[in-house]
């Protein structure tokens, strides 16, 4: 069986998000710094096993610090969400939970997956410290730079929508 | 007669002209003073000798300084190659785009005047079909992909294509990203996008409720070629919502549907 998702990425400006997806479908990380414009659509297979298959279209979002500003219509028909912050910039995760409650709000019922990227810039530990303290829950600590569980998250994700695909 | 006074005698002797000579000076200083203060005299005489030097500086700048200014761009461009290719980049955008404008309008153009030519043949040779068709052939727009396109999502259902070009699943995603931001861009809601112009393809998009259909063509897009093509979607759609299954049916059976509907199709 072969199904297509739409999977939207968003977060702050300069999280990583671009360099995720990046790392994701052509394996490979670019350290030129290019400003993406608006929304950008990238697509990945994945195989799951030799007869399904699952399309990622990923939606990625121009980078933005204010959440609300984020058109409806891109996230309309979201099969998932992935939220990116930088580890390295307390700025990009201050107002995470808010965030992610606004999110929520906006696309009901859909799977949000929380992503520190940026991960080989600073000591996990120390990370994990401050995270805590603020009490940000987190589903993957990533590298784009490293590809430090970028395909775990992305094919995870991929294996959990063709899940709920099946039970419908 | 003392000291002083045989060196005045003296004096008048050695300069007796002088004294003419001097005060002509003087009348030329003063001259050469009023013509720099006064702009528009100074530059009555210094304009000449300016424009001179520049021609000559111009004709020698090549063979003197040119080969010294050559040389250091191109040392220049090889260590920063990427800088360079990417300030190229725009401009040479830009320059192909405007060409490719160009070309296109010319192609129009060309097409106009087969048109009428195509009137004149009629009343000269009656209708003789085989030019006819040539010409028509010239003129018509085709159909080259047919997408149809899950409206909140943006994921393709289904699709036709004479040409398998870019990923289509892209292609849809990108169709209704930009539908959907020009869409709120101009605020009104039930305003749909109806035609994309996109370099020598015209981008027909026809909405419904759930779905929406974009038609990829090539070639003259006439408001004839239009009402045909939407004669075509309608038809199409009527058949495809008619099973009460339609939105959970299988992509094969729609892309059956969509080939027998939009294959033979002449607009
Ligand atoms: N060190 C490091 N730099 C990264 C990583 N991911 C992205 N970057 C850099 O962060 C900057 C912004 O990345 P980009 O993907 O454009 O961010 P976006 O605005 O969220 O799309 C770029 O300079 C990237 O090279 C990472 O995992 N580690
Ligand atoms: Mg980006």
């Amino acid at each position: 069986m072969h199904i297509s998702k739409k999977i939207v990425v968003l977060g702050h400006f300069g999280v990583g998000k671009t360099s995720l997806i990046r790392r994701f479908v052509e394996n490979s990380f670019s350290d030129n710094y290019k400003v993406s414009i608006g929304v950008h659509i990238v697509k990945k297979e994945v195989e799951l096993s030799e007869e399904d298959t699952v399309s990622l279209i990923l939606w990625d979002l121009e980078g933005t610090d204010d959440i609300s500003r984020i058109r409806d219509s891109y996230l309309l028909g979201t099969h998932g969400l992935i939220y990116v912050f930088d580890v390295s910039r307390p700025s990009t995760f201050q107002t995470i939970n808010d965030d992610l409650k606004k999110l929520e709000k906006r696309v009901k019922g859909v799977p949000v997956k929380v992503v520190g990227n940026k991960t080989d810039l600073i000591l996990l530990d120390e990370l994990k410290t401050v995270l805590d303290g603020k009490e940000i829950s987190y589903d993957y600590l990533t590298s784009a730079k490293t590809g430090e569980k970028v395909n775990d998250l992305f094919e995870q994700l991929a294996k959990m929508l063709a899940l709920d695909a099946e039970k419908i | 007669m003392t000291e002083n006074d045989k060196i005045q005698i003296l004096k008048d002797i050695l300069f007796a002209e002088d004294s003419d000579y001097i005060e002509k000076i003087a009348h030329r200083l003063e001259n050469l003073e009023s013509t720099l203060n006064d702009r528009q005299k100074f530059s009555t005489k210094v304009d000449p000798i300016i424009l001179h030097q520049l021609e000559e500086f111009k004709t020698s700048i090549p063979s003197t300084l040119g080969p010294t200014i050559t040389a250091a761009l191109k040392t220049e461009i090889k260590k920063n190659k990427d800088e360079v290719v990417e300030a190229m980049f725009p401009i040479l955008g830009k320059m192909i785009k405007k060409y490719i404008a160009h070309e296109i309008k010319l192609l129009s153009e060309k097409i106009n005047k087969q048109l009428s030519f195509k009137d004149r043949m009629k009343s000269w040779f009656g209708n003789s079909t085989k030019k006819q068709e040539i010409i028509d052939e010239l003129a018509a727009s085709h159909i080259e992909q047919v997408l149809l396109i899950e409206k909140d999502s943006g994921l393709l259902k289904a699709s036709y294509s004479v040409t398998q070009t870019i990923d289509e699943e892209m292609i849809s995603g990108m169709l209704t990203a930009i539908k959907s931001f020009v869409e709120d861009a101009f605020g009104q809601k039930n305003q749909n996008l109806e035609l994309i112009d996109y370099e020598l393809y015209h981008i027909h998009l026809q909405s419904f409720n759930r779905f929406y259909i974009a038609v990829i063509l090539s070639g003259n897009y006439t408001t004839k070629a239009k009402d045909k093509l939407q004669d075509l979607i309608f038809d199409f759609f009527e058949k495809f919502t008619k099973k009460d299954d339609y939105h959970v049916l299988d992509s094969d059976s729609i892309n059956k549907q969509l080939a027998q509907n939009f294959g033979h199709a002449h607009l």
